[in-house]
């Protein structure tokens, strides 16, 4: 027997939903559970020996903001994002121009292909070969600046607070710039053959061309590549730990690794949960605001 | 990066909950070992070790292989981490309850964490001074983990720090082991002269110059005030004497030691380099003695050499004390087959696998009576184990002993120090607000 009119409707309506509870408990469960649960993690005082927990209200909220370490994460989340920006969107986009531009195919394939490389090795390998790079005594950067007669600018470029993070950006920017690029080949490769020769009809350089052809028309991958790249600066965590695991003294801490060292190093979990929380709001708020923005403008040939 | 943060962050959310469940058995009370317990040899027992290291890895490979050929009916699962990793995974075991069955603890404040979580069995009816067990250990060692007047470690061997030495570097420039500090920097001074490194030194994880702190805070500062200070409920580290050591360790640093690059080097590069004769000297862990002389390196066994780190000639503190301690293994409450993982450690402490241990390649003093044979290990194992007998205190390291907030300032702050951005007044303030606010 079938229900019939409103009722019916609205029953049918219902039933429908089944075909998603799977997915809904799913992501309940595993994603929208440990948010909730971090958040209420991060008002305790939990002992993981004991397994005593004490209820703190926003104490730990409060003792963030007096955190000197956690403003200097917060700096270097933020510098690692400008960077990133800077490097492996608008960087990425450039070279992936430049590759798309070449007439012969086997050159642009060869070239995506030696960018691509750096993608491909795992975040460990990277780590040692970088510290062999920067090491202070028999690293190839030194040795290259004192070949260079750039004396003054020899240092121990992961032993020294001011340049630590730096140096593991850097080794981020070369690791993560093929990758984008090789998303940005293939939006670039979308663009009709007709807005070019257009554009060559009235004249246009490959400079005018490259603004007023291919980067509007390329928007809503920039865009989607600075959400990645933005909340993928602010939830760096490997790269940190395999170079100096935050230090010299604390100065190229993250948040990722602030709040591992105060969650599995300090014994304070609670703590460690509210930095979660402010990575969680800081990435959150980013995709948002980008996702916004993408959606206003987007390509459609 | 993203996923793995995301683990991290997970995992402290996971732990977090299982830690309020507690689902593996593990029940906030005492456990203590019955020594007349019949041993279940059927089951599995999971062992956490701290000789990841490739060249230590094969010793419990190999005592796991022997003890399941003995009784077929049990296997051995081993966790090996190394020194590094060791804390965070044991870590992350006790937060999600699946801590093994046996697993490593240093002394100090490291193994109380275990104990006063109900998270080690009480072994004094099976390991004190007076049972079967306990007598074939060295007493000391087992003390080491006494905790309320109770046993709670199995001590499998001794470990202090001392200052290795190239005997050769040594008598080609005509200088005599040091017998106080200033003797030492005048050495570096000598050797920097014929264009050798003096000391090499690798920062980069923090804990190597928390040693030479650890020493010359020994030399400064009274017994019964460190220990004091190392509870944050009575610390007050207001002894001058810290302020003194650290100065030491910054004009040692001056005299001996490339300052700048120390932070941006490996532990592991700069022992290295200790190894392979390009440095004169190297501040190291008996354990290690066997392996700076490794076959193709440039150090000739024959050629190398130790000295406890000397101390200033003005030390007000115990000159007669040497930084280290016993390192071993605890018990689970939570295991499943507590007399077969006994069982399992009385195996592995035999007298027979302790001569194993002591001698090369591993060359880790067994903390078993006997299982320091002289006739098997290097000559210098030897006479660092007659140097440490004969230590009127054995300094705990800083890092284990004090709790995991102040430890953590220690490694900050200590790493500022030996980069030349905190002064040692400044480093002491740091440890002491870490201290106050891990009281609170």
């Amino acid at each position: 027997m079938q229900a019939g009119g409103a009722d019916g409707f609205r029953l049918r309506h219902l039933l429908s939903f089944r075909w998603v509870a799977v997915a809904v408990i799913v992501l309940g469960w595993f994603v929208y559970y440990p948010i909730v649960d971090n958040f209420i993690v991060s008002t305790t005082n939990e002992d993981i020996f004991t397994g005593e927990v004490t209820n703190i209200g926003l104490a730990n909220y409060q003792r963030l903001l007096g955190d000197p370490v956690v403003w200097t994460a917060l700096w270097n989340n933020f510098a690692y994002a400008v960077i990133s920006i800077v490097f492996q969107v608008f960087g990425a986009f450039l070279l992936a121009a430049i590759i798309e531009g070449l007439y012969s195919e086997r050159a642009k394939r060869f070239w995506r292909a030696v960018y691509f490389v750096p993608s491909a090795i795992s975040i460990t390998v990277t780590g040692l070969l970088f510290y062999f790079i920067y090491q202070p005594e028999i690293g190839l950067l030194d040795a290259l600046l004192r070949g260079l007669g750039l004396d003054s600018w020899v240092r121990p470029w992961l032993g020294d607070e001011k340049t630590a993070i730096y140096a593991i950006i850097a080794m981020s920017q070369w690791q993560g710039f093929g990758y984008s690029t090789l998303l940005f080949a293939i939006a670039i490769q979308k663009i009709p053959r007709e807005y070019y020769d257009a554009a060559v009809v009235d004249g246009a350089g490959p400079l005018i061309r490259l603004w007023n052809v291919t980067f509007p028309l390329t928007r809503e991958m920039t865009g989607l590549m600075i959400i990645v790249t933005v909340t993928g600066a602010f939830q760096v965590f490997n790269e940190v730990m395999v170079m100096t695991a935050g230090g010299p003294n604390n100065s190229s801490q993250v948040l990722g690794t602030w709040l591992y060292q105060q969650g599995f190093m300090e014994n304070d979990f609670g703590y460690g949960a509210a930095i979660a929380a402010v990575i969680f709001v800081v990435t959150m708020l980013t995709g948002t605001a980008q996702l916004i923005y993408t959606r206003r403008r987007r390509v459609q040939f | 990066m993203k996923h793995a943060l995301k683990t991290a962050t997970l995992a402290v959310t996971a732990a977090s909950a299982l830690t309020l469940s507690a689902g593996s058995g593990w029940s906030a009370s005492d456990v203590t070992a019955d020594p007349n317990a019949k041993v279940d040899y059927n089951g599995t027992v999971t062992v956490l070790t701290k000789f990841g290291l490739q060249v230590l890895q094969p010793f419990f490979v190999n005592i796991a292989q022997e003890y399941e050929k003995l009784h077929p009916g049990v296997k051995v699962e081993l966790t090996q981490e190394s020194d590094d990793s060791v804390k965070d995974k044991t870590k992350a075991l006790v937060a999600s309850n699946t801590l093994t069955d046996v697993y490593f603890s240093w002394t100090g404040s490291w193994g109380y964490n275990f104990v006063r979580g109900h998270r080690a069995v009480d072994l004094t009816p099976v390991i004190g001074p007076d049972t079967d067990w306990g007598k074939t250990l060295v007493p000391a060692a087992v003390e080491a983990f006494k905790y309320n007047g109770k046993d709670y470690g199995i001590p499998l061997y001794l470990d202090a720090k001392f200052m290795g030495y190239n005997k050769a570097i040594f008598q080609k420039l005509g200088i005599a082991v040091p017998q106080t500090l200033e003797d030492l920097e005048a050495a570096c001074d000598t050797i920097k002269k014929a264009g050798i490194t003096p000391i090499s030194l690798g920062n980069k994880e923090a804990w190597p110059v928390v040693h030479y702190a650890g020493q010359l805070l020994a030399y400064n500062v009274p017994r019964a005030t460190l220990e004091q200070d190392f509870d944050p409920k009575t610390a007050k580290f207001d002894d001058p004497g810290y302020v003194a050591a650290l100065q030491q360790y910054k004009d040692l640093s001056d005299h001996c030691i490339d300052g700048a690059s120390v932070n941006g080097t490996s532990y592991a590069s700069a022992f290295q380099q200790f190894g392979n004769g390009k440095s004169a000297m190297y501040y190291q862990e008996i354990i290690e003695f066997d392996q700076s002389t490794a076959a193709d390196g440039g150090l000739k066994q024959s050629d190398f050499g130790f000295f406890v780190l000397p101390a200033p000639k003005d030390a007000k503190g115990d000159t007669k004390a040497v930084e280290g301690a016993p390192e071993g293994y605890m018990i689970n409450t939570a295991s499943k087959n507590i007399p077969l993982a006994i069982d399992f450690m009385k195996f592995v402490t035999s007298k027979e696998h302790g001569q194993v241990l002591s001698a090369p390649p591993y060359g880790q003093p067994s903390a078993t009576v006997g299982g320091a044979s002289e006739d098997k290990m290097s000559p210098a194992v030897v006479q660092g184990l007659v140097v440490l007998k004969g230590a009127s205190y054995l300094m705990p390291w800083l890092d284990t002993a004090n709790s995991a907030r102040t430890a953590n300032a220690w490694l900050s702050s200590l790493q500022a120090l030996a980069g030349g951005t905190m002064t040692p007044a400044e480093v002491m303030d740091k440890v002491k607000e870490a201290s106050k606010a891990e009281a609170k």
